[in-house]
């Protein structure tokens, strides 16, 4: 291979259509990642009575009783940024300032949800980008205050997913605004 | 058994009645307003409730929830209860009319095809015989009698009449023990071969119940009505003659789920009991009674007690064990559990949680430890994840109409409860003598 054709590889990134497969991939998991898990902060589970089915007929049980099914629903009013399992135990956690909670717990699923969608319709990708890398790194910084230790372990390959789609972000194509 | 479903004169009657019931209802603004001026039908069975005291209230509040029953007539011996239930209706908008007399209710209550009946033990009989006699239908609370020859006419009186007699055994309606018996002990057959039975109503001292000295009832009325005096009017149930003590009072409903359960009735009772508590009683307090029964694959032994002053030992129950598994049942649905040995593999329990019909718990047979080499392993414990959202007495009464209306099979017919009543009158016998007493096929047959 020539020096004229390296240079000319080199000065054209965007050719690597090798390259721009990795980075979609990525911005596609990543943005259908966060889109889902800021979507799935207004879902909650509510237990409704049924009837019992009868395996056989498909029919309600002659003896007329009822079960519990968990049915799942979303609405604004589930809405709950940080699970409460989690809110309780940052409460009481010193190094967490409660207004920090509180903030956190308001902007967590719509900065999900916004992030998520801007990577998948490809604006603002570095941006959007960032956005997310900073909020796993406050998730991390929770988690670690609260001695999730698996947690953190998840936080840190999406952290890497970040890394690694900054490192291919020159390569992104088909994106409604490439700016940022 | 008495024919559960109508003939076809009574059948073309009621619907013509209904027919017009709903033409005249459609032509009447008020006619939401006036629920005792209908007519009684089919879609509308006009009722009775004879006897407004503790049962009858529980009774009361099951009936008001049930459709296409209309409680137009109230009876009871005494003021107080009478005007509490008038008012207490009133304010619902159900304006009865108040008898003290059950014979004026019927003189005068032309439009009945049922009586609920919750009064002491010792009037069953009597009132039961007479309205079954007036043509009613008739929805009776255990005990049937404090005498067996008392239940015994109940149920020649229904044979004769023709009229059904459901008797107030309300578990034998309730959706839960008939999903236990039908799904997991009939169809699964979890329990393998049964080898015992055990059941108990423990409660704690209770105070006797007292009433207003302004609203005492005249000597004259009390005699009348067969009381000695206010105290035995307000506490019949431990007085002979009047109840038949807590075997009978509480006992009665879980010995006739021995008898439901295991399809027959014993061949024997011994027992023991007396009255070591109470000064002011008649009946003995506490009672322990074992019977045997002859099932197809062998003698299973039942064991019942009731204590009235100690609510110790789990409270309110009845437990099936089998050599496969155990069930325990009871009305309050926190104290349900099935057991399952260790040797059990004749069922498949993950079917069966597939299916629903019950949920494991933490604990397996293999995680267990043993303390002693003729230990065997702790059993797996399941739950039974079913219920249902109504009164207890509910389902009863509903099964109660829907067989007046043709649409259902009585549950507990008065023959049927004949047998358990009488095997828990035999018992009573038992204690007395302090004895065991032989129960042959023939004499539990009504």
């Amino acid at each position: 291979m020539t020096d004229s054709t390296e240079k000319k590889l080199d000065s054209a990134p965007c050719l690597r259509w090798d390259y721009t497969f990795a980075f979609w991939a990525l911005r596609l998991w990543l943005g259908v990642r966060a889109l889902f898990v800021g979507i799935e902060k207004f879902a909650a589970y509510h237990s409704v009575a049924m009837p019992l089915i009868d395996p056989a007929t498909g029919q309600p049980d002659a003896s007329g009783v009822m079960v519990n099914v968990n049915v799942k629903s979303y609405a604004l009013a589930n809405y709950a940024g940080i699970p409460a399992a989690f809110g309780d135990k940052f409460t009481h956690e010193p190094l967490f300032p409660k207004f920090a909670l509180v903030a956190f717990d308001h902007i967590l699923g719509p900065a999900f949800i916004l992030t998520g969608i801007m990577l998948l319709i490809g604006l603002g990708t570095r941006l959007s980008l960032i956005v997310q890398g900073l909020l796993f790194i406050a998730l991390t910084v929770g988690l670690v205050l609260i001695d999730q230790d698996a947690g953190v372990a998840w936080l840190g390959i999406h952290i890497a997913l970040i890394a690694g789609a900054f490192l291919l972000v020159e390569y992104n194509r088909f994106a409604v605004l490439k700016k940022w | 058994m008495v024919d559960p479903f109508l003939n076809r004169r009574e059948f073309i009657g009621a619907t013509a009645v209904a027919g017009a019931g709903l033409l005249l209802n459609g032509c009447k603004s008020d006619a939401g307003q006036k629920p005792a001026a209908a007519k009684s039908s089919l879609n509308t069975i006009n009722i009775a409730l004879i006897g407004y005291g503790e049962e009858g209230k529980v009774l009361l509040e099951s009936l008001l929830n049930i459709e296409g029953v209309r409680l137009v007539a109230l009876c009871d011996i005494w003021d107080y209860h009478l005007n509490e239930g008038e008012r207490y209706l009133g304010k619902i908008g159900n304006r009865v009319r108040v008898y003290q007399n059950y014979e004026d209710l019927l003189a005068k209550e032309k439009d009945l095809q049922a009586v609920v009946v919750a009064t002491p033990d010792f009037w069953h009989a009597p009132i039961t015989n007479t309205c079954l006699k007036a043509g009613l239908h008739v929805y009776c609370e255990k005990m049937m009698s404090n005498t067996i020859d008392g239940a015994r006419s109940m149920v020649k009186t229904m044979r004769e009449t023709g009229k059904l007699l459901q008797i107030g055994h309300q578990r034998r309606s309730n959706p839960r023990y008939l999903f236990t018996l039908n799904r997991l002990l009939h169809e699964a057959q979890f329990c393998g071969r049964l080898t015992a039975a055990q059941a108990q109503w423990n409660r704690a001292v209770k105070e006797d119940f007292g009433w207003p000295k302004k609203y005492e009832m005249p000597a004259s009325t009390l005699a009348k009505y067969g009381f000695k005096d206010m105290h035995q009017f307000r506490n019949w149930r431990w007085y002979k003659g009047l109840g038949g003590g807590p075997l009978s009072d509480l006992g009665s409903h879980q010995i006739d789920i021995f008898n439901w359960w295991l399809g027959t009735s014993p061949r024997s009772v011994m027992g023991s009991g007396g009255l070591d508590y109470y000064k002011n009683h008649d009946w003995y307090d506490n009672a322990m009674v074992i019977y045997e029964y002859p099932l197809a694959e062998g003698v299973a032994r039942a064991f019942y007690q009731v204590q009235t002053t100690t609510s110790a030992g789990g409270g309110y129950f009845e437990t099936f064990m089998g050599d496969d598994g155990t069930i325990k049942m009871s009305e309050d649905p926190s104290l349900c559990a099935i057991y399952r040995e260790a040797r059990a593999t004749a069922v498949s329990w993950d079917d069966l949680i597939q299916k629903g019909y019950v949920r494991a718990k933490a604990v397996s047979a293999e995680d267990a430890a043993k303390v002693d080499v003729r230990e065997t392993a702790q059993l797996a414990e399941y739950e039974i994840p079913v219920f249902f959202n109504k009164p207890p007495h509910q389902p009863h009464l509903e099964n109660f109409f829907n067989t007046i209306r043709g649409t259902a099979k009585l549950n507990c017919p008065a023959d049927e409860a004949f047998s358990s009543e009488y095997i828990i009158h035999k018992a009573n016998e038992a204690v007395a003598a302090q004895t065991r007493i032989v129960i042959t096929a023939e004499e539990v047959r009504a």
